[in-house]
């Protein structure tokens, strides 16, 4: 056990490493000079050599990249130009609000999703079932923008119920944490319908019901605990999507979060920002797969490491 | 028979953990955000314009939005009433020596900063040290001017040239304590000022304020004001209806009747000070002649635009400036005319294949510049519009990428030496425009301590501007504001920046 | 007894007629799509649109209003008096090109890399599943929206940011099908024969990979068109010039309680075309793309 996780483990930091290689050659070969944008028009040329020189931009490229590296291993990508203090600080303030609108994304969708598989798959191909797995087709299809800005029409606008955009009270979590959870909710409902209504079709559920167990007992005893297995794995592995959906959620409604500040960063050209954020997105992203595939293995204990790739 | 049961037992499984899901939302977030209920003596305050920073003297302090902010947390010297007229803040009376060079500013007895230590002209010439040396946007009104302490309680401003305009334009001269470093981001956390209120809580999106108990005119009454950052209009609005914002401005006309039918709401327009502001770079090849730019003056239809989009908040600018400023002098308006555009750009041989490039920010003003590109595209002559984001758009402002310019320019000193003297002359480099007969003029209207003979004069220098087309001024805009009833000692501000030390809140 | 013999006879024919409904749901994906391809390619040429020219006597008009016309904006118009229907008409067209252009891009290279990864295994296929480990580090919309958002704008950069993650599936696709087809008796009996390993990979593994492929296309089309109107949504990677269905839902957001068809009526037409590349994406999965897709 202890030997696969260290072996995961190199294999997240090399996946660091070549991330971290990616941001440097993206913002390297995109237009746009860094000295001048962080200077303005108005400065003198022993201004722009001086800071060309203290930023390092004068020595070779490969040199620029290894001292970057250095840096990003202690979490420093310099200051943002735009608020003059350390990138990742600002990332980091920001921090705190995605992950508040993804826990909330995470439940609804989890107990939501659970709910929709079990009543689907206990009954496979009922009416209930069809219109179940219908539904899911339709919630991972709608745009999750427009869905928001539909939400904010019904819920804000026209009912006058939720507020339609910021942050600050429970109210303002309820649209952006439903609209980010809705694709989200439809994967799980699906994941755990095929589950459920595999684990109906084992002999050991025969087995339970010949015990007198009621349907309820079955569901909840043994087919919902085989479906968290899958359930787990795929909230540990779907957190990039959800981290991709939190990008455009918080932009429609305006949520403070790390996906509208790296929207503004790369309108911008805010770099050192941009850098930072999408850094930390993937760290997080690397842990959260590398746990999910942990806990897999420890739940069921049918699934070797060894094996996966 | 177990099978039939199956069905609602599934369902009533579900509908229980769809109960506890929305349970554990709500506790979720309930922990997470703390609770702010609106308890008495709070007032939050929607911004619309992004403040990245308070220090009024960095690149980005003389914006719309750090402007507001600074302005409740320091002081000035003078500050300009919402009619245009002066009034002391931190000085008592300034005065000007025989040729408007030197001005004495008496200040205020018994000052203290929020910290409890007492202002002294130490802090003030200090701090208009640091406002030069950074070279901040509104630094450039006072270029080689220094400032001097003659005792404890009076400074002196000594002018490069003639200048006098020195008490309007000390309406954007910020000041701080005596010793804050060029990139003191410590200090900013904490700022230390004279102003009515006290930084409690500083992030890009929320800025809490509370009184200042040492302020000189009394602390504010309110328990805290908090600005909390709005970019965009319907949240804006909806949360002004819905009581979670109590004060919003820059509500444009497609929203404003239906702002006027809440009866919670107190709506008023106020004529600002801004004008819509396009310039033409003149330096561009094809912007060279003043035929040309006038003829794309004369190609857009600004009344219908304006009727169209701005019936309630805009008016037909006829001026560079706007009525209420010192230095308007009305000029003729620009006809519309497609046809006469048409020849004027064939006679003079403007290129129709050229493709133009119009920059602005904001997409408060998206509809307003597509509908100038559009009639413009109607005589032939091709705009590529570019909405930019603020940071962008400025570098490429002063580095004069773009042809035309959108701005909506005010002119918070209420004074035509900040945008006509400021912006115009060949130094200032600002539309690619040179003209050393209009220098001469902007330099003696300068310099003039008379105020008719400074009408005067800034009106020719319009009339040159508006001949010259060094820009197109479409628009004199009017700011409408609403307020929640709950409010009381709220007044509109011509410049987008109200003063909340008055503020009060109903019970 | 009899009761229960009479209750399965009646399944019997409401399986039966369920059979039939299916079959006809079955085809509604291909006539819907064949309905966006004509109106995509047919539409300009019918309704004429300019995206830079506006009309401001005819702003915020209701569907089926008037214009000044004298047509009808049977989508009615958005902020600067522009006909929505015409939008939804050219931002198909957008979407649509832009869609098969990634798609086609993404499985050129995503085949390409995983039928050598597959084949030759060894360091190629360690190379593939590390870079794709990397990629898949980011989500996919930020890594489209950082590269997107570096360069000036244009389709080029669009299609080019979406294609950074989207030939990821086609890799690991091929690279399956590939694996398992190189343990074959004829692939081993032609590489015994002494023919190029590039020869076998065109005639005898490529062709193999072109059922999943298609099921994967298809899926993949939605959700480049999604990211692609995400993208516009936020204002990132396509030109002013461009009309897309994005750019018109967000222009349509400040208008949402008076003008609710600016950013609704855009909306429906995307959220219609996902749903049935979805269902088409699946029937299409489950006849070809059996043990290897998902």
């Amino acid at each position: 056990m202890i030997r696969v996780v260290v072996k995961r483990l190199l294999i997240g930091v090399l996946v660091m490493w070549g991330a971290a290689s990616l941001i440097f050659v993206i913002v390297r070969v995109a237009p746009g000079d860094p000295v001048s944008i962080l200077l303005g028009p108005d400065a003198g040329q022993d201004q722009i050599d001086q800071l060309t020189a203290s930023l390092g931009l004068d020595r070779p490229m490969f040199a620029q990249y290894l001292s970057y590296l250095g840096h990003a291993v202690r979490f420093d990508f310099g200051d943002s130009y735009l608020f003059g203090r350390p990138a990742m600080a600002e990332v980091l303030e920001r921090l705190p609000a995605t992950a508040e609108l993804m826990l909330a994304s995470t439940l609804i969708a989890v107990v939501v999703g659970l709910a929709l598989g079990l009543l689907a798959g206990g009954r496979p191909g009922t009416a209930v079932d069809r219109v179940v797995s219908a539904s899911t087709i339709a919630l991972q299809s709608f745009p999750t923008f427009w869905v928001g800005i539909m939400l904010i029409l019904i819920f804000a606008l026209a009912l006058r119920l939720l507020p339609s955009a910021g942050s600050g009270t429970p109210a303002h979590l309820v649209l952006p944490a439903v609209t980010l959870a809705l694709p989200f909710t439809a994967i799980v409902a699906r994941l755990t319908r095929t589950s459920v209504a595999d684990t109906m079709r084992e002999p050991y559920i025969q087995t339970a019901r010949s015990k007198g167990l009621t349907e309820r007992q079955v569901l909840l005893g043994h087919a919902l605990r085989n479906s968290l297995i899958p359930v787990v794995t795929i909230v540990g592995l779907h957190m990039g999507g959800l981290m991709g959906g939190a990008v455009i959620v918080e932009n429609v409604f305006a949520w403070p979060g790390l996906g509208s500040l790296v929207v503004d960063s790369v309108s911008n050209r805010d770099y050192q920002v941009v850098q930072a954020a999408t850094f930390l997105i993937a760290g997080i992203v690397m842990l959260f797969n590398l746990v999910a595939d942990l806990v897999y293995s420890q739940l069921d204990p049918r699934i070797r490491l060894e094996g996966t790739s | 028979m177990t099978r039939s049961l199956a069905l609602p037992a599934t369902r009533r499984t579900a509908l229980a953990m769809l109960a506890a899901a929305t349970m554990a939302l709500t506790a979720c977030s309930a922990a997470t955000s703390g609770g702010t209920d609106s308890s008495n003596g709070e007032v939050v305050v929607a911004g619309t314009y992004p403040i990245d920073s308070i220090d009024p003297d960095g690149p980005q302090g003389g914006g719309t939005g750090p402007q507001m902010a600074e302005q409740q947390i320091f002081s000035r010297l003078v500050r300009t009433k919402p009619d245009g007229s002066l009034e002391g803040d931190l000085a008592t009376s300034w005065k000007p020596d025989s040729t408007a060079t030197q001005w004495t500013l008496t200040l205020r007895q018994g000052v203290k900063f929020s910290d409890g230590k007492t202002l002294t002209s130490a802090d003030v010439v200090d701090s208009f040290k640091r406002f030069i040396d950074l070279k901040g946007t509104n630094a450039a009104n006072f270029p080689g001017y220094t400032m001097t302490a003659t005792s404890d309680n009076e400074v002196v401003l000594k002018a490069s040239k003639p200048d006098a305009a020195v008490p309007r334009k000390l309406a954007v001269f910020f000041v701080l304590p005596a010793g804050v470093a060029p990139n003191d981001t410590a200090f900013f956390e904490h700022p230390v000022g004279t102003g009515p209120f006290k930084l409690e809580k500083f992030s890009p999106n929320e800025i809490a304020l509370v009184p200042n108990p040492n302020y000189y005119g009394g602390a504010p009454k309110v328990k805290r004001v908090t600005i909390r950052k709005m970019p965009e209009l319907a949240s804006r609005l909806t949360a002004l209806r819905t009581g979670e914002v109590d004060v919003a401005w820059g509500i444009p006309d497609d929203q404003l009747s239906q702002v006027e039918s809440d009866s919670n709401l107190t709506v008023k327009t106020i004529q600002s000070s801004a004008v819509f502001t396009m310039w033409f770079n003149s330096s561009t090849p094809a912007l060279r002649n003043a035929q040309v730019r006038r003829a794309l003056w004369e190609a857009v239809d600004f009344p219908t635009i304006i009727k169209q989009l701005y019936p309630q908040t805009g008016s037909l600018s006829d001026s560079v400036v706007s009525p209420q400023t010192l230095g308007y002098v009305a000029q003729q308006p620009v006809k519309y005319d497609p046809a006469a555009a048409k020849a004027a750009l064939t006679a003079a041989g403007f290129d129709f294949n050229t493709k133009l490039r119009l920059q602005f920010a904001n997409a408060e003003f998206r509809q307003f510049n597509q509908a100038v590109v559009s009639d413009l595209e109607k005589i032939g002559v091709h705009v590529d519009l570019l909405e930019k984001e603020q940071a962008v758009f400025t570098k490429d402002l002063l580095a004069l990428n773009w042809d035309i310019n959108f701005q909506q320019l005010s002119n918070p000193m209420l004074d035509a030496a900040n945008t006509i003297g400021r912006l115009y002359p060949c130094a200032a480099k600002r539309n690619g425009y040179c003209n050393p007969q209009l220098d001469k003029l902007l330099s003696e209207a300068g310099a003039s301590s008379d105020e008719q003979e400074r009408v005067k004069l800034y009106g020719e220098a319009t009339q040159i501007i508006w001949q010259d087309a060094v820009g197109m001024f479409p628009m004199a805009v009017k700011y409408a504001y609403a307020w929640n009833k709950r409010l009381a000692g709220f007044s509109p501000d011509p410049n987008g920046l109200p003063d909340f030390s008055h503020l009060q809140v109903r019970s | 007894m009899s009761v229960l013999v009479d209750a399965r006879s009646g399944q019997q024919v409401a399986a039966r007629r369920a059979h039939a409904t299916r079959r006809w749901l079955g085809r509604i994906p291909y006539v819907v799509l064949a309905l966006y391809a004509v109106i995509g390619g047919v539409g300009p040429l019918l309704i004429d649109y300019d995206p830079v020219h506006v009309s401001l006597d005819d702003r915020l008009l209701r569907p089926g209003s008037h214009l000044s016309t004298g047509a009808t904006a049977w989508f009615g118009t958005d902020g600067v008096g522009r006909d929505v229907l015409a939008q939804v008409v050219y931002g198909a067209r957008t979407s649509v090109l832009i869609g098969v252009c990634t798609v086609a891009v993404s499985c050129l290279v995503g085949v390409a890399i995983g039928t050598v990864a597959g084949y030759f295994r060894g360091w190629p296929d360690m190379v593939l599943a590390r870079g794709i480990d990397i990629l898949l580090a980011f989500p996919a919309i930020l890594l489209t929206i950082v590269i997107a958002g570096a360069f000036e704008r244009s389709v080029l950069v669009v299609v080019v940011a979406l294609s950074a993650t989207a030939w990821i599936s086609f890799a690991r696709v091929t690279r399956s099908v590939a694996l398992s087809i190189r343990e074959r008796a004829w692939v081993d009996a032609a590489r015994v024969l002494g023919v190029r390993p590039v020869s076998i990979l065109l005639r005898h593994i490529v062709p193999f990979t072109a059922g999943p492929v298609v099921a994967l296309a298809t899926l993949e089309f939605a959700l480049v068109v999604l990211a692609e109107a995400g993208l516009s949504f936020l204002g990132i990677g396509l030109p002013n010039s461009a009309v897309s269905w994005g750019q018109t839902i967000a222009n349509g957001k400040q208008y949402l309680e008076s003008a609710w068809w600016i950013s609704a009526l855009p909306g429906i037409a995307l959220s219609l075309l996902i749903i049935n590349i979805g269902i088409l994406g699946d029937q299409l999965t489950a006849r070809y793309g059996r043990g290897h897709l998902r």
